[in-house]
């Protein structure tokens, strides 16, 4: 199966999100690497997944996960080289997946040799590559992003006797895009990596790019002439791929990264996830309702990315105090489980292994506006494990089969880069995917059919949305079109059963189909259509004129 | 509760969508009254601002002809959900709306939020007045709080009034209902009080629904109700007494027949309870005690007294047939005096209102009328309470009060020895 020819193939697609080294260990080295991955593609396939986007697989210093980037162009050692990679990038096209990587503009690690450059003297010609100052006092009363770790945007840099700037961890210098060679050098970055296939980038930590007196130093109009630039550079030399942007910002702010349809294709719509969470919790529609209330248009090309968890906390950046304090109270009570401003817990514990409230969730998140990204492991209804530092609880290794290792690495266990997860509820002897595979009512095999309904209508990527806001303020309902295709999604939300009267009038005379079973409803009339949905149940329909 | 719901399907179907509920707030409203949106806004932000993560529901039980003027009601089922300010809600904050083709009672008000609480396991509900301008967020929260945080059953509201404001509580309903239900509830008539679901509940499954006394005024017998049954209550400080509206007062006449003969009524109702001898269970009291203000007042103690030497006299052969004769002659007595040497007893008011409780249950004459009949001997202890008080302070006037409600407690023997007795009733 090639790649399907569509410049809007982002739409469409269902985007599962891997750290390699998570994935599989090839080797025995306690390391996921992309031989492994690409042993595994199979298995991504047959889940339906149409986009894999990778987590920075560079040579790193791992002081961040990898987002502390020592060497664009390259592998980190312990995930392969450069030819595992164009092997597994050739190996998922070939099944008709398109592969993400991320790019790293804002910062790179302090051991990139451009700011072990950059940092030897004040003459140097890459000193000018970052953003350096006499003084800790310039850009005053920016925001600290990792308020647990760090107490200033500058750090002191005792070799050049200067402070530098970062808006993430002090060992990742933000880079000086007033420098325009900064720019040219990450262009020649991402042409690296278009020139080898890959599909599209993710862009890290999109809003800080560019520093001014004044302001917040974030979402500036410099910022978005930069992102027009690479936007228009890639147009022009590679069509068809796609930029994606980080910006964990409320959508008002975020919609400026679609410009005109000429910066950014997508981005993830970061103020709906906790309020998925919420609205379960509260049993309310009220939260869902409302961000897509403040959800402006975007361009016709553009596309929001959606998601439920991912590697980083569950962040509650973009919710106010009040919420905030709900959120903590109803999802981590235990404060182990908070971290910065978020929750470092995966999906399944979330919803206390509740499966309604699984499939409920995904249920919203296939059917929503956006393209998915369905976060590695939560597809079996992976754990975490709070108690390993930073997020790496939720960064454990997939949980592959019942023998030791969960059958992620054939290593010592004492070797794997995590320990993986082995409570009597999620551990991997409870939990994997070789005994979901076999259980005809497995999460696994339930994600797999409602991943193959969304990928057979166009509808669930490209439609248009209206929500019915019926009197059962438990109930969330929303009609989507596209061309012919019409669907109904009507939600429950709450934990008891419901019933609600949807307004349909303006569909009067047609059929709603139930989708996954395929049974006929009655047809709507004028009179309000009666649903009852027991405990998180959710109905898709296919409404057709028959 | 009665076997036949007294809710409309319109209504059932509007309370089905909203579905079990932490708070329910009540409110009576004419259909014209833009009043009631004021009311409304205020529950909306004291829900947002005080019960954030709560499911809350306003109950609008509404009547009277439109006249062209609906409120701004937009939802087609009924049950809408508010616009603004949405970004500190949480939750979807429902208001179903209980249509009647005339204002219904207070009573049939009542029945409906409860019946409507009971269905939605409301825990903690409010009555409010649509009426009152000055409604806020922080005084419903203030009413609702002891319910949902505190477990009480029954919050009274408390005030700060004019030492001169209230006297009908502070002389009459006040210290009889205390020394005969052993209620310390000062605020026992009032339009806004609060409740809990199990409350209630236990007042639906009561048969008195269709008692006219019940449909005017069913707060008092909702409080002693409460507190015969072991129900836990207290009362609430709110500040300034809420003033209903705009224009003339109400009728005396009107508010004894709507407290006094509801306490009556209450009386002859619960009389299993007050016959008994209890001690008094003080009622816990949140924030400030009662507290009285002084300054200027507009009335006119001379006026008071000639209506009450006219009332006395006119209404000679009735105080007759209601009152013992020796307490008759004792009020002809000081009818006698002078203005200036005028004092009405405690000791005598207690024993007057007891003869009236007492004849009231032996339904010596018309009911009504005999209530307003008390109504000229009430002016003639307000006058004397004038003209002894007007210099006293509130510490004063707090002992006065705690003298008076002695009083009754002392000569309850005698109300209960005539309330048992039985009597010939004169033609």
């Amino acid at each position: 199966m090639a790649l399907q020819k569509d410049n809007l193939w982002y739409k469409d697609a269902i985007i599962y999100q891997l750290h390699v080294r998570t994935f599989c260990d090839s080797n025995a080295d306690g390391v996921g690497d992309f031989p492994g991955l690409t042993q595994r593609l199979d298995y991504l396939k047959d889940l339906g997944i149409t986009a894999i986007w990778l987590l920075p697989f560079f040579p790193s210093p791992l002081r961040d996960d990898g987002y502390d980037i020592a060497d664009y162009t390259c592998v980190h050692a312990s995930y392969g080289s450069l030819e595992d990679f164009k092997t597994f990038l050739e190996a998922a096209h070939v099944r008709g997946m398109r592969i993400i990587i991320e790019m790293v503009l804002n910062h790179t690690s302090d051991q990139h040799p451009w700011f072990k450059e950059a940092r030897s003297s004040r003459e140097n010609p890459k000193r000018d590559w970052y953003v350096w100052s006499q003084t800790d006092l310039r850009y005053e009363g920016v925001p600290i992003i990792f308020v647990d770790t760090e107490t200033s945007n500058w750090a002191w840099d005792p070799v050049s006797k200067s402070y530098y700037w970062h808006r993430f961890f002090s060992h990742q210098p933000d880079l000086n895009f007033d420098n325009p060679e900064v720019l040219e050098a990450l262009w020649g970055i991402m042409r690296f990596w278009l020139d080898l296939g890959i599909d599209g980038f993710r862009f890290d930590a999109v809003p800080y790019l560019v520093e001014r007196e004044g302001t917040a130093c974030e979402n500036l109009p410099e910022t978005h002439a930069i992102i027009r630039d690479l936007r228009k550079r890639l147009d022009l030399a590679y069509p068809g791929k796609m930029l994606l942007a980080e910006a964990n910002n409320w959508p008002v702010n975020v919609r400026a990264y679609f410009g005109n349809g000429d910066e950014f294709h997508t981005a993830f719509h970061f103020p709906l996830m906790p309020r998925m969470f919420m609205s379960v919790k509260l049993e309310d529609r009220k939260p869902i309702i409302d961000i897509f209330d403040q959800t402006p248009e975007i361009p016709d090309n553009c596309q929001w990315c959606i998601f439920l968890r991912n590697h980083d906390e569950l962040t509650l950046e973009m919710v106010t105090d009040i919420e905030r304090d709900y959120m903590y109270d109803e999802y981590a009570v235990d404060k182990t489980m908070r971290i910065n401003r978020g929750i470092r817990r995966r999906l399944a514990p979330m919803m206390d292994n509740d499966r309604r409230r699984i499939e409920l969730l995904n249920g919203l998140l296939m059917s929503m506006p956006g393209t998915p990204i369905v976060y590695y492991g939560d597809e079996i209804g992976m754990g975490d494990n709070i108690y390993l530092g930073d997020r790496n609880g939720v960064r454990t290794p997939m949980q592959w089969d019942g023998d030791a290792n969960a059958g992620f690495s054939a290593a010592d266990p004492e070797r794997l880069y995590s320990p993986v997860i082995s409570n009597a509820v999620y551990g991997y002897q409870a939990i994997n995917v070789e005994s979901q595979k076999r259980s005809e009512h497995s999460l696994l095999r339930w994600m797999k059919s409602l991943i193959k309904l969304r990928n057979s209508f166009q509808v669930f990527g490209r439609g248009s949305i209206l929500f019915l806001k019926p009197a059962n303020h438990r109930v969330l309902a929303y009609v989507r079109q596209f061309g012919e295709e019409t669907v109904l999604i009507v939600n429950n939300l709450s934990s008891s059963a419901q019933a609600v009267e949807l307004d349909m009038r303006r569909f009067k005379g047609y059929i709603p189909i139930e989708m996954f079973g395929r049974n006929l409803f009655p047809r709507f009339g004028e009179a309000p259509y009666l649903l009852t949905l027991g405990p998180y149940q959710f109905y898709w329909f296919q409404l057709r004129r028959i | 509760m009665a076997e036949d719901t007294i809710l409309a399907d319109d209504l059932i179907r509007q309370l089905i969508s909203v579905g079990e509920v932490d708070l329910l707030v009540g409110i009576s409203s004419h259909s014209n009254a833009n009043s009631a949106n004021h009311a409304f806004h205020a529950i909306e932000l004291s829900f947002q601002k005080n019960f954030t993560r709560q499911r809350a529901v306003i109950v609008n039980v509404r009547g009277g002809d439109t006249g062209g003027s609906e409120v701004a009601e937009t939802s087609d089922a009924g049950a809408e959900e508010m616009s603004a300010p949405s970004a500190r809600s949480l939750r979807t904050v429902h208001r179903v709306t209980a249509d009647f083709s005339v204002l219904p009672s207070p009573g049939l008000a009542l029945r409906t939020v409860m019946t409507a609480a009971d269905l939605l396991r409301a825990r903690a509900c409010a009555m409010l007045s649509s009426g009152t301008s000055d409604l806020t967020p922080d005084r419903i929260a203030n009413l609702l709080a002891p319910v949902f945080r505190e477990k009480f059953d029954f919050v009274a509201p408390l005030y700060s009034r004019h030492k001169f404001q209230g006297l009908l509580a502070r002389n009459l309903l006040y210290p009889m209902s205390r020394a005969l239900f052993c209620c310390g509830i000062r605020e026992l008539y009032s339009d806004e009080w609060a409740f809990s679901g199990r409350l209630a509940a236990d007042c639906l499954s009561q048969d008195v629904w269709h008692e006219e006394s019940i449909q005017t005024r069913p707060e008092a017998w909702m409080a002693i109700s409460a507190i015969s049954n072991e129900f836990r209550c207290c009362q609430v400080f709110l500040g300034q007494r809420l003033q209903s509206g705009t224009g003339p007062g109400p009728d005396i006449v009107e508010v004894f027949r709507h407290t006094v003969g509801n306490l009556f009524w209450c009386m002859e109702s619960r009389q299993s309870t007050w016959l008994e001898s209890k001690t008094l269970e003080s009622v816990q009291t949140i924030g400030p005690e009662h507290e009285l203000t002084s300054g200027k007042t507009d009335l006119d103690p001379h006026r008071i007294f000639e209506m009450f030497r006219n009332g006395v006299a006119e209404l000679g052969p009735i105080l007759s047939t209601i009152l013992d004769p020796e307490t008759h002659a004792e009020i002809n007595n000081i009818v006698a005096c002078e203005e200036s040497a005028f004092r009405f007893r405690t000791d005598l008011w207690v024993r007057t209102l007891y003869d009236f409780a007492a004849s009231y249950h032996h339904s010596v004459m018309n009911r009504d009328h005999l209530v307003q009949a008390l109504v000229p001997l009430y002016r003639g202890m307000t006058y004397s309470f004038l003209m002894e008080h007007a210099d006293s302070s509130a510490t004063e006037l707090e002992a006065v009060n705690e003298s008076l409600c002695a009083e009754f407690e002392r000569q309850k023997p005698y109300l209960m020895e005539k309330w048992k007795a039985k009597i010939e009733v004169k033609s």
